[in-house]
């Protein structure tokens, strides 16, 4: 990178905070995308750490002066490759905006900054007694702000929605250098086009968040899990509509097959507390009492039964309740060195056994498995596509895209959760119509004339 | 009934004749109690023949009674030990006994106060005598939450005392004091049929003391060597950041982060790890950590209590000079 | 063959509040849950029965509200639990909580082996196990982390001890202390989860173990240590301090930091 241009951005940030050395910057080039399939780190970079929105501001607009493209970055654990620079860029990295996590009891909203991590803000909201916010990435280093842009989901959105439905306010700085305020601790809002919600999910393009409203929920003061095991993978697929269907809405309803947990048990030594069976499902519940608890879970229990489940338990104890999310939880380290891609389609909940079952029909008819781990209460699966002797097989691009377009065929999404980025960018074209594509790209236009803010997430440019 | 009871006895636990460094550190305790107490620090000694119990004169006590048996205490046979104690307390009634908390002072210490019919404080990490003479045993409870302050109302007033919380008394050479043979008494039922050592116990990442570990900024697997040597003369194990385990440079054991180890050392040492949330929520709860980095900026530095913004190559090399030559002296 | 297994009901330790400032406790912020050693415990018991065709009997000292860990336990798979319930035992220390532990035990009689958790969450001591061990005259194992061979005469296990792992074999009866790395406890199953909740559980006060027991052992009045304070320590913040150059210097620095910290041997 020029030295003018480090020289501003010591200017801007101070001279500690700014990166120009490749061996510093190596851990702000790429973020948790599978290396088979990430593209390659342009490392004509620079890496500033700004303290504030106005500095980020004077970054932004510096770098449309000069048409230099700018890189916003969070915890760097996003799975689509949106933080990697394909241009030579100024990255933000988002780590010092990390002071404020303000909590308004009174209309039950907390306030805080984008990089604030994901495991403190939680840590915070966990002290109070009644408050909670139902959202459980997977990974304690993911950042509020990437949360939003990449409108992420994970394993508590069955109740209570992911992201965007606990999103009531952003601070942003848009592609152009101004700072605006969207929303706010507003439950309605109805002036003008939302470009609140236009923000949340954009991967980036559209503007860098620096402050988010949250609201909260209350904290309900008993939790459970159950897990029931299968022998046969569509009946512990169907069981989760039914209860869904019944009334009964966990936070969570996870279901992973015998794959999965081998697997996760080989390369952590975590126990899975149950020894039979081809397919799993995880149940977390909440609720006001015990026995309303007890109640439902009797409930998920009979509709297991009556779809031939093998055996149900149950965990109480915050430390065994927790065990089975962490156990969930290394789903993706286990398979990190076997895996090509994880794919992230989403279809109505109630065709979720048809397309597991899809999914394994095609990956039988290349010769290989396709392991299934998803949030099955959203609608929304992963499966994996592995490597086959340490390498990306030949067939990757083909296998990849019949999958995707079992999706299609059942009027599901590419990705639900992990974004488009730059991974999924070339299945633009699956999902939308020509003339749908050219209206977000005018969108983008519109944020961004010079195309500064990652270029190269979402379409090409 | 105080007045029968005098003194302050340590248990002097040895393995394969050598005495156990928290010996040392009760010795060193001991003596600043029994200064308050005007009164006289005793050492019970069971083991084999052949042990120096001088080393406990000159490092502070003022007898040693040594339970001199070639058979029984050579393995961790708790009745074995317990009951010879029992009979060494019984004979000279100290008013305070004080036990190592380690593995096998855990394990005999109640065995002891029951057979006593006497009170016992576990894990103590500070040790009063408070007004009345009598011994205010201060320990952790509620996961380290709060700090208890524990009074025993019988004789003797028994403790076992955290390893590593006290300085360790010197030796003084010019100390005299007595060693006093005393006779063991063998379990009449052996109810142990055998105890056979099976391997020493190998430090496991997760409960080392010390541990040093290395991120991105380490150029190729070669110069892992340089930590290895550090953490060798530190005493303390490898750990790395995801990073490194990713190149290949070392086996994902040594992984320290939410997707690996959680470590809690009494030192973490972070070399070129710029300290990703990732890897802090591995490692943050360590009793003090240093790091090492180029990057002022680096998070780490945000939860060190001591930084150098500089070139683990530069660096790392010094303090192993450095170390090395303390070792030698 | 009867195997007695010890435990104790706990608060959930990651909800337990502590009020800096006041120097108070508040266990009632937490649920309450069987202290997690004990629940090794259990499974080695479960374990041990399977193989013998055992009797599993748990037992535990403490409130009312204990009989929902003992509860729990029996969704396990123990088929008996017994509660010392008595306000005659409040303010128990190690010493009267094991001799009155040791009267239940005794009252249950004809037992061959006893399994506790090596220490409880909440108090940390670790002592009732062998304490107890102590005052039936019957062997004891601590820090068991390995079941290796059993039959209804003898025991033989892994214990971590003595900065080592030896091979112990004990004649029966006896009572062995467990670690967490012996087993990973099972879940209970839904079903006996349900079933459970309703099961009985006995409950003994001081007249039902008056012949093993005399009141002058029991609770605050029979326990020799009282605590005269708790102090809530303040959360150590981090030094903080920084060298940018002088490398030497900051070396120098350092070295005194691990003596201090007694990495070093001086």
């Amino acid at each position: 990178m020029n030295i003018e241009v480090i020289n501003k951005m010591k200017e801007i940030a101070g001279e500690d905070w700014v990166l120009s050395d490749l061996s510093q910057m190596a851990g702000y080039l790429y973020d948790e995308t599978e290396p088979t399939i990430r593209p390659k780190a342009n490392e004509d970079c620079i890496v500033v750490k700004p303290q504030n929105a106005l500095e980020i501001s004077e970054i932004i607009k510096y770098a449309n002066e000069k048409s230099i493209s700018v890189v916003p970055r969070g915890g760097g654990t996003g799975l689509s490759g949106a933080a990697i620079p394909l241009t030579p860029s100024i990255i933000i990295s988002l780590e010092r905006l990390n002071n404020t996590i303000e909590i308004d009891e009174e209309n039950l909203m907390v306030t805080v900054d984008c990089g604030v991590t994901l495991a403190a803000l939680i840590e915070k909201i966990d002290k109070h007694e009644s408050l909670f916010l139902p959202v459980h990435s997977g990974d304690d280093g993911a950042q509020i702000g990437g949360l939003v842009v990449e409108n992420a989901g994970g394993v508590r959105a069955v109740k209570h929605g992911i992201v965007r439905n606990h999103v009531k306010g952003l601070e942003v700085v848009l592609p152009t250098g101004e700072i605006v305020q969207m929303g706010g601790k507003l439950l309605k809002n109805n002036m003008g086009y939302d470009l609140m919600h236009l923000m949340i999910g954009s991967e980036g393009t559209l503007g860098i968040v620096t402050k988010v409203i949250f609201k909260l929920y209350s904290k309900m003061s008993n939790t459970m899990t159950l897990i029931a095991s299968f022998d046969n993978n569509k009946d512990a697929a169907s069981v989760v509509p039914r209860i869904l269907q019944q009334g009964i809405t966990p936070l969570a309803a996870e279901y992973l097959d015998k794959i999965n947990i081998e697997k996760i048990s080989e390369h952590t030594g975590l126990k899975w507390p149950l020894q039979d069976g081809n397919a799993f499902l995880i149940f977390i519940l909440d609720g006001e009492s015990e026995d309303e608890l007890f109640g439902k879970s009797e409930r998920i229990a009979e509709a297991c039964e009556s779809y031939n489940a093998l055996e149900c338990v149950i965990a109480e104890s915050s430390k065994e309740q927790r065990a089975i999310l962490e156990f969930r939880s290394k789903v993706y380290p286990a398979f990190c060195d076997e895996l090509v891609e994880t794919l992230d389609i989403a279809v109505a909940p109630s065709l979720i056994p048809d397309i597991i079952d899809d999914l394994t029909e095609i990956a039988k008819k290349y010769n290989t498995i396709t392991p299934i781990c998803g949030h099955v209460g959203d609608g929304n699966i992963h499966n994996m596509i592995l490597r086959v002797n340490g390498e990306k097989p030949p067939y990757f691009e083909e296998i990849k895209l019949e999958m995707l377009q079992t999706a299609m065929k059942y009027g599901g999404t590419v990705t639900a959760e992990h974004g488009t980025g730059k991974i999924k960018k070339k299945y633009m074209g699956l999902q939308y119509s020509d003339r749908e594509i050219e209206i977000m790209k005018g969108i983008k236009r519109v944020f961004d004339p010079h195309n500064i803010l990652c270029p190269g997430n979402i379409f090409d440019n | 009934m105080t007045e029968k009871y005098s003194g302050i006895l340590i248990f002097a636990e040895q393995k394969d004749k050598t005495i156990h460094k928290v010996v040392f550190e009760l010795l060193s305790e001991g003596r600043k109690l029994a200064e308050q107490l005007g009164v006289g620090v005793y050492c019970a000694l069971l083991g084999p023949g052949g042990i120096d119990a001088k080393e406990l004169i000159y490092r502070g006590a003022d007898a040693v009674y040594y339970v001199e048996d070639d058979e029984i205490f050579n393995m961790p046979d708790e009745l074995a030990y317990s009951e010879n104690l029992v009979n060494l307390i019984k004979t000279i009634k100290p008013e305070i006994c004080l036990i190592g908390a380690t593995s096998l002072g855990r394990s005999i210490a109640p065995r002891v106060a029951a057979a006593l019919e006497t009170g016992l404080t576990a894990d103590c990490t500070d040790l009063r005598i408070d007004d009345d003479g009598k011994l205010i045993q201060i320990r952790p409870a509620f996961s380290e939450n709060i700090l208890a302050h524990i009074v025993s109302d019988k004789m003797p007033q028994m403790a076992t005392v955290r390893y590593k919380e006290f300085q360790e008394s010197k030796p003084d050479f010019n100390r005299t004091g007595e060693i006093v043979s005393f006779n063991s008494i063998r379990p009449m039922d052996r109810t142990f049929e055998f105890i056979k050592e099976l391997s020493r116990k190998e430090t496991d990442i997760s409960d080392s003391d010390v541990v040093v570990s290395v991120g991105a900024g380490i150029k190729n697997s070669e110069d892992i060597k340089m930590i290895y040597e550090l953490a060798g003369l530190l005493k303390g194990t490898v750990g790395a950041s995801r990073a490194v385990v990713e190149n290949g440079f070392i086996s994902r054991e040594h992984q320290i982060g939410y997707s690996g180890n959680r470590v809690k050392p009494k030192l973490y040492f972070a070399c070129a790890i710029s300290g990703a949330a990732q890897h802090i929520a591995g490692m943050k709860d360590a009793d003090t950590i240093i790091a090492i980095n180029t990057d002022p900026s680096a998070p780490i530095f945000n939860i060190a209590d001591y930084g150098i913004v500089g070139d683990i190559y530069e660096i790392v090399p010094m303090l192993i000079k450095r170390l090395k030559e303390i070792n030698q002296n | 063959m009867r195997v007695i297994v010890l435990v104790k009901q706990v608060p959930d330790m990651e909800r337990v509040k502590f009020d800096t400032e006041k120097g108070v406790i508040d266990r009632k912020s937490a649920g309450t849950e069987i202290n997690p050693f004990d629940l090794n415990a259990l499974e080695t018991a479960l374990q041990i029965g399977e193989k013998t065709n055992s009797e599993i009997i748990v037992l535990s000292m403490g409130p009312h509200s204990a009989e929902q860990s003992i509860r729990d336990a029996i969704a396990r798979g123990a088929h008996k639990g017994i509660l010392l319930n008595d306000k005659k035992f409040g303010g128990s220390d190690v010493k009267a909580t094991s001799v009155t532990i040791c009267a239940g035990i005794k009252k249950i009689g004809n037992f061959d082996l006893i399994i506790a958790g090596m220490q409880s969450v909440d108090g940390d001591t670790g002592q009732v196990g062998a304490e107890i061990a102590q005052i039936l005259k019957i062997p004891h194992i601590s820090f068991v982390e390995k079941l290796n061979e059993f039959d209804c005469n003898s025991l033989t296990v892994t214990s971590n001890i003595w900065e080592g792992i030896y091979l112990k074999k004990v004649k029966l009866p006896a009572l062995i202390t467990v670690t967490k790395d012996i087993n990973i406890p099972r879940l209970p199953s839904f079903k006996n989860k349900m079933l459970a909740r309703k099961a009985e559980v006995t409950v003994w006060g001081y007249d039902d173990l008056e012949e093993h027991l005399e009141e002058s052992q029991l609770g605050f009045k029979g326990s020799p240590t009282k605590v005269k304070k708790i102090v809530i320590p303040k959360t150590a913040h981090r030094e903080g301090k920084m060298w940018r150059e002088d490398y030497s210097h900051a070396v120098d620095n350092l070295i005194e930091v691990f003596k201090c910290r007694k990495i070093l041997e001086v």
